[in-house]
């Protein structure tokens, strides 16, 4: 009898397992700022921009593009959107508007969906396409990630313009893939400049060299979920590790970032990914979250409703669920904070152009959540 | 009913150290091809710290998962074996093998076609993986079990 229980014990040990974090450090601004919900019922929101001071967009994973005007969403979801793989990680992923929006309506997305080839198989996908009222039209396919993946996570799918006018994209490793990041013929775990147009900037740091993607900017990464661009031009990046290895990096054009040759995490399964957390060759990050926090957006934030976090980092956290604020100096972080602890999983964070802060709640509930000062 | 639950213990640490050795060397080979220091002592540390974090670390214990994959396997070999003429050992192999065929196939399928076993990624691993539940259950079925003669198949 005692041999038929060993099952259950089992069962039991694999559903307790896991690790909780948690912090009380959100207490101290707690009577700085008042929030407010913008909107509700969003369906797995991923992606927030400004297309004026008072009307946004909004990614839902599911495959609609939002619009919420005057802090009121509209029911009807902007048209000709393209079709996505809603699976797993996969979805309609960014939503970035064009440096010169104002003139040119463009906008950029970012999403998964089933290779045309193999549908089986799928891709991250990046289209430039005109907002005109509430339709999509002129799409172009800007980048399709290669090869195609038979898995539906880690797409990293995040986009930022450099101020040359140059788009860069975060290509996650697939998770099967992982290995493939180290390589320069595949786009897994790359950040990838391109022009606007789809064509590859004659700059680019491999352009040169032989069998490696001309579009590659930089390498060794896995699931890179927040990108930000500084006024100076350092571009930071972060992405989620395994268990123990989530990090923050400063990204510079040819750099190996080492996943997962050096990593401080190890895999889901408990495996050693690498023995090694260092290598000559490769980039340490500015800093690393063990437990993880499961990063998941990031802005820099410049400002003026809270004049003394300019110039911070301020990245959402899936896990426990908060958004932590990273004073910088000299593009080193001299300090961490644990803010919005009471909001749970947080998918990510903008700034309005107001200055107050717009939190993504994750799920199929999902919520934006404005932060402003409090009056 | 001791010594069988003594046996069953024994092919499941076969099979755990199999599965988890396979990751460990998987990961080094790799970080070998792309010219890492890998040497002896790397190796043995990295085996030494897998056996342990895989078995108590990840979000899932290994060893776990292979108890109740062969548990159910070697329940289900039994019952066979009732009206089966197919001798023990090769019963029994065949339910490891299918045991860890389960793990290694519907593990993508929960998640997202991912497999968590990093070993398990390619179709090479997986066959090697399922010839590991294969040895195992080899080990269990070569071993006299309650109501047994004394006689080895």
């Amino acid at each position: 009898m005692k041999f038929t229980n060993l099952p259950m014990l089992c069962v039991s040990l694999v559903l307790c397992s896991g690790s909780v974090f948690s912090s009380d450090e959100s207490l101290a601004i707690e009577t700085e700022v008042e929030t407010e919900i913008l909107a509700e019922g969003l369906n797995h929101p991923w992606s927030v921009t400004f297309i004026s001071a008072d009307e946004m967009l909004v990614t839902e994973l599911s495959g609609d593009l939002r619009r919420v005007s005057n802090g009121r969403l509209n029911p009807r979801p902007i048209m000709g959107v393209p079709e996505v793989l809603f699976a797993g990680q996969g979805g309609l992923s960014e939503v970035l508007v064009d440096p010169n929006f104002a003139d040119n309506s463009l906008i950029y997305l970012s999403f998964s969906a089933p290779d045309t080839d193999k549908p089986k198989l799928n891709q991250l996908n990046v289209i430039q396409a005109r907002l005109e009222g509430n339709v999509l039209v002129d799409h172009k396919t800007l980048f399709q990630s290669d090869p195609p993946r038979r898995t539906a996570a880690h797409y990293g799918a995040r986009l930022a313009f450099l101020a040359d006018g140059t788009l860069l994209v975060t290509s996650g490793d697939g998770f099967n893939y992982r290995e493939q990041a180290q390589a320069l013929d595949n786009h897994f775990g790359k950040i990838v400049r391109i022009n606007t147009d789809g064509s590859i900037p004659e700059d680019n740091p491999f352009t040169n060299r032989p069998n490696a993607l001309p579009e590659i900017w930089s390498y060794g990464h896995r699931n890179l979920q927040g990108l930000v661009i500084a006024d100076d031009g350092t571009v930071y990046e972060h992405e989620h590790g395994p268990q123990g290895g989530d990090e923050l990096n400063l990204v510079l054009p040819g750099k190996n970032y080492g996943w997962p040759a050096i990593t401080y995490g190890v895999d889901y399964s408990g495996a050693m990914i690498s023995p090694f957390t260092e290598h000559p060759d490769m980039e340490q990050p500015l800093k690393y979250w063990d437990p993880s926090i499961a990063p998941s957006g990031m802005i820099l934030y410049r400002g003026d409703m809270f004049p003394h976090w300019q110039g911070n980092l301020f990245i959402s956290a899936l896990v426990p669920g908060d958004v932590r604020r990273l004073k910088m100096q000299d593009k080193q972080v001299v300090e961490e904070e644990t803010l919005f602890t009471e909001f749970g999983r947080i998918r990510n964070i903008v700034s309005a152009p107001d200055g107050s802060l717009i939190l993504v709640t994750d799920g199929e509930d999902g919520k934006l959540i404005r932060v402003s000062a409090k009056k | 009913m001791i010594k069988q639950i003594q046996t069953f213990l024994i092919s499941l640490i076969i099979a755990t150290f199999l599965v988890v050795t396979q990751t460990t060397a998987t990961n080094l080979i790799w970080l070998q091809s792309i010219n890492m220091p890998v040497d002896m002592q790397v190796v043995l540390s990295a085996m030494a710290t897998d056996l342990v974090d895989m078995n108590s670390r990840g979000a899932f214990p290994v060893i776990g998962l292979i108890f109740v994959g062969l548990l159910i396997a070697f329940i289900t070999a039994r019952i066979i074996a009732i009206w089966s003429s197919i001798k023990k050992p090769y019963l029994y192999a065949l339910a490891g093998g299918a045991a860890l065929l389960a793990i290694v196939a519907l593990m993508p399928l929960a998640f997202y076609n991912l497999d968590l076993i990093a070993g398990a990624r390619t179709v090479a691993g997986k066959a090697y993986l399922v010839v590991a539940g294969m040895i195992a259950g080899y080990y269990f079925g070569s071993h006299p079990q309650q109501g047994d003669s004394n006689e080895i198949h």
